[in-house]
């Protein structure tokens, strides 16, 4: 009677309990009838006719039931097709590359697709959102959205130990749940860090740039005047100024060299590198190249290499910068005919690759200028490079790496660098997710370790965490 | 063998309880170390309505302890707990402590931003900052260790707090010294060294909170299982 042909194939259960009802009702009426009957309020034509009539109502409510139970599972076959939206979907969004949440009361993680786990670094399990993201913020457009509030866009971002900047999208979702809390808040985070980086290392190129190279430019014009003025036909200062006007040209080129490597290397900074670099050939082919500068001032290159070999994940070139750089150091801090040692050791974890086991002098001076964020199965090679220079005093320790930064008394002289090698040093390993320390002694000589990943998957951990190596052969 | 933080629990209503407790502590952990970093922006950019926004949101953070302090109170006397959820309990406790100790040190060093840029900017921001960033680098990790439940984390964190004794003492000394050279960075040097010494301390609470996530995560004392290495001695200024 009521049942529409298309509705039949797929009566939902709330349909087959409201015909359940009616047939209780039917047969109800039945009763009523019979009793009415008998007590002899109801003719018994009357009676018969009704009663036939409300059976068969019955009936016909009661085969529709029926009919439509035994209709599902033939209804099964356009259900699948049309279940194929929802498929692809849920599929696109799982090999999406930007991290999408689906947040419910609570504050507890639904869902989260892959690139949304390794943003975050989430486990498999369904755990609170504010264990693996902090953020106030984020946390309160969240809850602001689990209650049904608008959505909103934020941004946080955090300088330690990564530098990072995300912006978060929050959207609330009403699901069709029962319940007292039917939303859910989305998240989609998207990284603004390199647009953020580039933006910052633009200003700072062109401020430390301009502040660098105007002390040079200063006594270059003022010899000029003076050349072109009083000293025109003195030959003896004009060949001495031209001297100076040539050192310090020297300087401008190689500080703007330094500056273009350093904005180089920043740039990519957080992009890993993939190459494979092995380190004790790498620190033979520095200390080939660097040897003639050595031996002039006899000093002896030792490169004791503790019988290793080290194979870290990273660009040769980038490597080769940064053992130059710490050799180059050394041999420009150290007193002629003194010896300098460079080591190569594999397999370290972060804090023992960090610094020697003994240290130079008890009271030392040691600092970490970067280290990666600890995971405790990963493994590093590291070069230590000792020297037996001047030391540097405690104070200037972690000042080291900073651009520009010259240790008091390096600051004039032949020997002065740009004071960007450190720097350059500190931002290569950043980018190979390495660690930068150094220890000194004043009067005994500083130790310069730097230490790289090597690739997961080419060494099984050779010791516990609690079991280093023993560096016996390095004090 | 120590049983994994998360566990299943008979009672899943308590099970669920802790581990809505340790969201609160990890949010409120979220909320210091937002505060913290924002003081230090607003000390580098020389914003003082930043550094304002950063001294009203102390009040947040003290209610969130408020709250976290009675959430674990009537954890304690309803459910009675014992082992781990005991120490789940208490070292909540002990944190949210901690972390509103922090949260006042990065007020008080907000506060001193308004005060800092009528002075004319010095040299040593830089240095400062970079401090900040060692320090904001330990709290972040240690927070990451006590929402993971990673005791490896927390003891790197615990051995590390000598960088920035290092940190601080270079700059204190770098500090006196200009102080003594200059007139003008009398002012500007005396604030600068008590954002340093503030810095300081919220290392000492971050190292405060590695030993609490040891302890949880272990049972066992964290100095007593890892003697620690010569520690950089205080100089004679101190």
């Amino acid at each position: 009677m009521s049942q529409q042909p298309d509705s039949r194939p797929q009566p939902s259960g709330a349909d087959r309990v409201r015909r359940r009802d009616v047939v209780f009702v039917v047969l109800l009426g039945l009763a009523v009838m019979c009793v009415l009957a008998m007590s002899g309020e109801l003719t018994l034509v009357a009676f018969v006719f009704s009663g036939l009539a409300f059976a068969a109502l019955g009936l016909v409510y009661y085969l529709t039931a029926q009919g439509g139970a035994d209709a599902k599972p033939a209804a099964t076959v356009p259900q699948v097709m049309r279940e194929t939206g929802p498929d692809s979907s849920e599929l696109m969004i799982e090999r999406l590359p930007i991290p999408i949440l689906l947040v419910g009361p609570g504050g507890r993680i639904e869902r989260a697709n892959p690139a949304a786990r390794s943003f975050l670094g989430l486990g498999a399990e369904r755990g609170l959102l504010s264990t693996v993201l902090r953020q106030p913020r984020v946390l309160e457009a969240v809850s602001a959205a689990l209650r049904g509030e608008k959505g909103a866009s934020v941004e946080y971002s955090t300088v330690a130990p990564l530098e990072s900047h995300v912006r978060a999208f929050v959207e609330p979702i009403r699901l069709d749940v029962a319940g007292p809390m039917p939303f859910r808040a989305m998240i989609v985070l998207a990284d603004d860090t390199s647009s953020k980086r580039a933006e910052r290392m633009r200003a700072d190129f062109l401020a430390n740039a301009s502040h660098e190279l105007r002390t040079p430019l200063a006594s270059l014009s003022g010899f000029i005047e003076t050349l072109s003025g009083p000293a025109r036909d003195d030959e003896e200062a004009r060949d001495r100024f031209l001297g100076i006007m040539q050192v310090q040209t020297d300087r401008m080129r190689r500080l703007i060299n330094d500056l273009l490597s350093l904005s180089r290397v920043e740039m990519n900074e957080h992009v890993a590198p993939t190459g494979a670099v092995e380190l004790s050939s790498l620190v033979r082919e520095v200390v080939e190249s660097l040897s003639p500068v050595a031996r002039d001032r006899r000093i002896t290159l030792d490169i004791d290499e503790c019988a290793n070999t080290a194979t870290v994940q990273g660009d040769h070139d980038q490597l080769f910068e940064v053992v130059e750089n710490l050799i180059g150091n050394a041999i420009k801090y150290s007193p002629d005919g003194s010896t300098i040692c460079v080591c190569v050791f594999d397999d370290r974890t972060r804090d023992s690759a960090e610094q020697a086991r003994e240290r130079l002098t008890p009271d030392s001076g040691r600092i970490t200028l970067t280290s990666p964020t600890l995971n405790p199965d990963q493994r590093y090679g590291v070069v230590r490079v000792r020297d037996e220079g001047a030391g540097i005093e405690r104070r200037y320790l972690p000042r080291l790496a900073e651009r520009f930064f010259r240790v008091d008394g390096q600051k004039s002289g032949p020997k002065s660098g740009t004071g960007l090698g450190l720097a350059i040093v500190k931002h290569i390993v950043n980018r190979h997710r390495g660690g930068f320390s150094v220890e000194s002694a004043p009067g005994v000589g500083t130790v310069f370790s730097v230490f790289f990943p090597v690739p997961s998957g080419t060494k099984q951990p050779r010791e516990s965490e609690g079991l280093q190596p023993l560096e016996t052969d390095e004090a | 063998m120590v049983a994994p933080v998360n566990a299943p629990h008979i009672v899943k209503a308590f099970s669920e309880e802790l581990e809505q407790l340790s969201a609160d502590v990890s949010a409120m952990g979220g909320m210091a170390e937002s505060m913290v970093a924002d003081a230090l922006e607003s000390a580098s950019t020389r914003d003082a309505e930043r550094a304002a926004a950063v001294v009203l949101r102390d009040r947040d953070v003290d209610n969130r302890e408020r709250v976290i302090e009675k959430q674990i109170i009537r954890l304690l006397a309803l459910r009675q707990p014992i082992a781990q959820d005991l120490r789940t309990c208490i070292s909540a406790l002990k944190i949210v402590n901690d972390l509103e100790r922090v949260a006042d040190l990065a007020k008080s060093i907000a506060r001193r931003v308004p005060t800092l840029i009528e002075s004319d900017p010095t040299s040593f921001a830089v240095a400062v900052d970079r401090m900040g960033k060692v320090v904001q680098s330990h709290l972040n990790e240690v927070l990451d260790a006590y929402a993971t439940g990673n005791a490896e984390k927390a003891i790197a964190v615990w051995e590390r707090d000598d960088d920035v004794d290092e940190h601080y003492n270079a700059l204190f000394r770098e500090l006196v010294t200009a102080m003594a050279d200059e007139k003008s960075m009398i002012e500007p040097g005396a604030h600068l060294l008590f954002i340093a010494k503030n810095l300081e301390r919220i290392g000492d609470h971050a190292t405060n909170i590695a030993e609490v996530v040891h302890y949880l995560v272990t049972g066992a004392d964290i100095a007593a299982t890892r003697p620690r290495g010569t520690r950089p001695t205080a100089f004679d200024g101190e």
